[in-house]
C-alpha cells in the first residue's frame, strides 16, 4: 500500500503545495484520494436517491391524507335519503380518483423497491384513506371489505416495465383504520339522531360493537398504538350505547329535534367536537 | 356483517400470529450474531495492549477474528432464509445494530491488514451476505456507514494507544486515513437522522488524531517521511 508525505492535515492545502515539490508523489496523491471519493460519490446518490424518494411519497401521501378528510367530511353532509345517493356517487368518485392519482404515483415510486422501507412516508395518507374507504362501504352497502379487496384496488400495472405493483397495505393500517372509523361511526350516529333516524343508531351501534369484539380479540398484541385507539374505540361505543338507550328510554317524550341534546349532553365534558357537525 | 367482521379480524390474528413466530426466528438469529460480534470485538481490543508487534496483529488478532466472521456469514444466510424476499426493512430493525457493529469489525480488521477503507461490496462480502438489494438479503448502505464511523472513533483511541506503545508511525497513518474518511462522508447530503449525528462525531476523531501527530511533531518524534513510506510498502 503506497503511502505519501502527507501528514494528514489540511489535505486539500497540502497536496496544492506538492506541485512544487514534485509532480510524481501529486498524481500517487489525487489517485488515491479519488479512489475514496469516487467510492462516497456512489454513496451519495444512492443515499439521495433514497431521501429524495422518501421525501416524494410524503408528499403524496399529505395529498392522500388531506383528500381523504374532505371526502370523510363530505360523507357527513348526508342528511337526507334523497341526498344519500348523490353524496355516496360523489365520494365513490373522488375515492377512486385518490386511486388513480395518488396511489399510482406512489405505486411508480416504489416499483423495485422495498415497499417497507417507505410504508413509513405514507402511512397516514393510508391510513386516513383506509378510513374514508371503509366509512363510505358502511354507508353504501353496511359492510366493509377486507385489506386484500382493498389491494387489488390499488393495483397498477405498468406497460412500459410489464410489472404490476401492489400497493402494500399492512394488515396493521388497516386495522388502525378501522379503528378510526368508529370515531366517525359515532359521529354520524348522532348527526342521524339530530335527523330522526332512529333505526340506524342502533345498526351503527352494533356494527362498533362487532368492532370492538374484534379488537379484544388481539389485544393480546403489545402494540402501543393499537392500545392507544382501543381506548379511544371504547369511549366512542360508549358514547353510541348512551345514546341508543336515550332514545329507547326517552324517545317517546321528548320531540325528535330536542332529542340529541339530551342524548349527548351527558358527554359534552368528554366532546370531541361533533357538535360542530 | 358481524359475521364478516370477525372473519377480518380472525385474519388479522393469523397475520399477527405469522408475524411474532418470524420475529422469534429473527431474534433467536440475531442474538448468535450479536454472540460473534462480542467475540470478535473482544479479540481486537487486544490491539491497544502494550508490546504489539505489526506482525502479530495481523497474525494473529486478525486472523482469528476472520475465523469467527465464518459463524457471522452461516447466522446471515439463516437470515436471508428466514426473511421473505422484499420485506428486508420490515424486520429490519432487529438486525440492524449487529450489522453496524460487525461492519464496523469488518473495516477494522481491513484497515490493520492493508490499511484501506473497505469497500461496501467487500463488508458484505466478508458478512455474507448481498451487496445489492436487488440480489437478495443485502447490507444497508446506511448500516455499512455507520460502521465506518464507529471505526474512526476506535482509530483515534488506537492512535493514543500506539504513541504510548512507542509506536510513532501509526498515529500519522491513522490521520491520514480517517482525514480521508472525513473527506468522504463530508460528500454525503445526510438527513438529519441516526446517521448525520454519529456523523458529527466523526470531527472529534479527527481532532483527537491530529492533537497526537501535533504532539509528536512538536517534540521531534515524528518519523522522517522515508521511514514511513518504507514501512507502508
Amino acid at each position: 500500500m503506497s503511502q505519501t508525505k502527507d501528514d494528514g492535515k489540511n489535505r486539500g492545502h497540502r497536496s496544492k503545495i506538492n506541485i512544487d515539490d514534485g509532480k510524481q508523489e501529486n498524481v500517487e496523491n489525487m489517485h488515491e484520494n479519488s479512489l475514496i471519493v469516487q467510492q462516497f460519490q456512489a454513496y451519495a446518490a444512492e443515499l439521495d436517491d433514497k431521501h429524495d424518494r422518501f421525501e416524494r411519497i410524503v408528499k403524496i401521501g399529505r395529498d392522500i391524507n388531506i383528500e381523504s378528510k374532505r371526502i370523510i367530511f363530505l360523507l357527513h353532509t348526508i342528511d337526507k335519503k334523497s341526498k344519500q345517493e348523490s353524496v355516496l356517487c360523489e365520494a365513490n368518485l373522488r375515492l377512486q380518483k385518490v386511486a388513480q392519482h395518488q396511489f399510482k404515483a406512489i405505486a411508480f415510486e416504489l416499483k423495485d423497491q422495498d415497499p417497507y422501507l417507505y410504508l413509513k412516508g405514507y402511512r397516514n395518507g393510508l391510513e386516513e384513506y383506509i378510513e374514508a374507504v371503509t366509512f363510505y362501504q358502511y354507508l353504501k352497502y353496511d359492510n366493509m371489505e377486507n385489506w386484500l379487496e382493498l389491494e387489488k384496488t390499488l393495483t397498477y400495472t405498468f406497460p412500459e416495465k410489464s410489472k404490476t405493483i401492489q400497493i402494500l397495505i399492512s394488515p396493521f393500517e388497516y386495522i388502525l383504520g378501522i379503528a378510526d372509523l368508529t370515531g366517525e361511526l359515532m359521529r354520524q350516529c348522532i348527526n342521524t339522531l339530530a335527523l330522526g333516524d332512529r333505526a340506524s343508531c342502533y345498526q351503527t351501534c352494533n356494527f362498533v360493537r362487532n368492532i370492538y369484539k374484534g379488537f379484544l380479540g388481539c389485544a393480546s398484541v403489545s402494540n402501543r398504538e393499537i392500545h392507544r385507539k382501543l381506548s379511544t374505540l371504547k369511549q366512542s361505543l360508549h358514547k353510541i350505547e348512551s345514546v341508543c338507550y336515550t332514545i329507547k328510554v326517552r324517545g317517546s317524550e321528548i320531540p325528535k329535534h330536542l332529542l340529541v341534546d339530551v342524548a349527548t349532553g351527558e358527554y359534552a365534558d368528554s366532546d370531541e367536537g361533533y357538535q360542530a357537525y | 356483517m358481524a359475521v364478516r367482521i370477525s372473519e377480518i379480524f380472525n385474519s388479522f390474528q393469523d397475520y399477527l400470529n405469522n408475524e411474532e413466530e418470524l420475529r422469534e426466528e429473527i431474534r433467536a438469529t440475531v442474538r448468535n450474531l450479536e454472540k460473534s460480534a462480542r467475540d470478535i470485538l473482544m479479540i481486537l481490543q487486544n490491539i491497544h495492549n502494550e508490546n504489539n508487534m505489526e506482525e502479530n496483529i495481523i497474525s494473529q488478532y486478525c486472523a482469528t477474528s476472520r475465523e469467527l466472521f465464518i459463524d457471522v456469514r452461516k447466522n446471515y444466510a439463516k437470515l436471508a432464509e428466514v426473511v421473505p424476499r422484499d420485506q428486508y426493512y420490515r424486520f429490519y430493525e432487529q438486525w440492524r445494530f449487529v450489522t453496524q457493529k460487525l461492519c464496523f469489525l469488518a473495516s477494522l480488521i481491513i484497515y490493520l491488514e492493508i490499511k484501506v477503507l473497505v469497500t461496501k461490496e467487500t463488508v458484505a462480502e466478508i458478512l455474507g451476505v448481498k451487496n445489492n438489494r436487488e440480489d437478495g438479503f443485502h447490507l444497508d448502505l446506511e448500516d455499512y456507514l455507520m460502521g465506518l464511523l464507529q471505526l474512526s472513533a476506535e482509530l483515534s483511541r488506537f492512535a493514543i494507544n500506539s504513541v504510548t506503545n512507542g509506536d510513532y508511525n501509526r498515529p500519522i497513518e491513522i490521520a491520514r486515513f480517517v482525514n480521508d474518511l472525513n473527506a468522504g462522508f463530508r460528500l454525503l447530503n445526510l438527513k438529519n437522522d441516526s446517521l448525520r449525528k454519529r456523523f458529527d462525531g466523526l470531527k472529534y476523531a479527527v481532532k483527537k488524531v491530529e492533537e497526537v501527530v501535533y504532539d509528536l511533531s512538536i517534540r521531534g518524534l515524528k518519523p522522517s517521511p522515508d521511514s514511513i513510506t518504507e514501512k507502508g510498502e
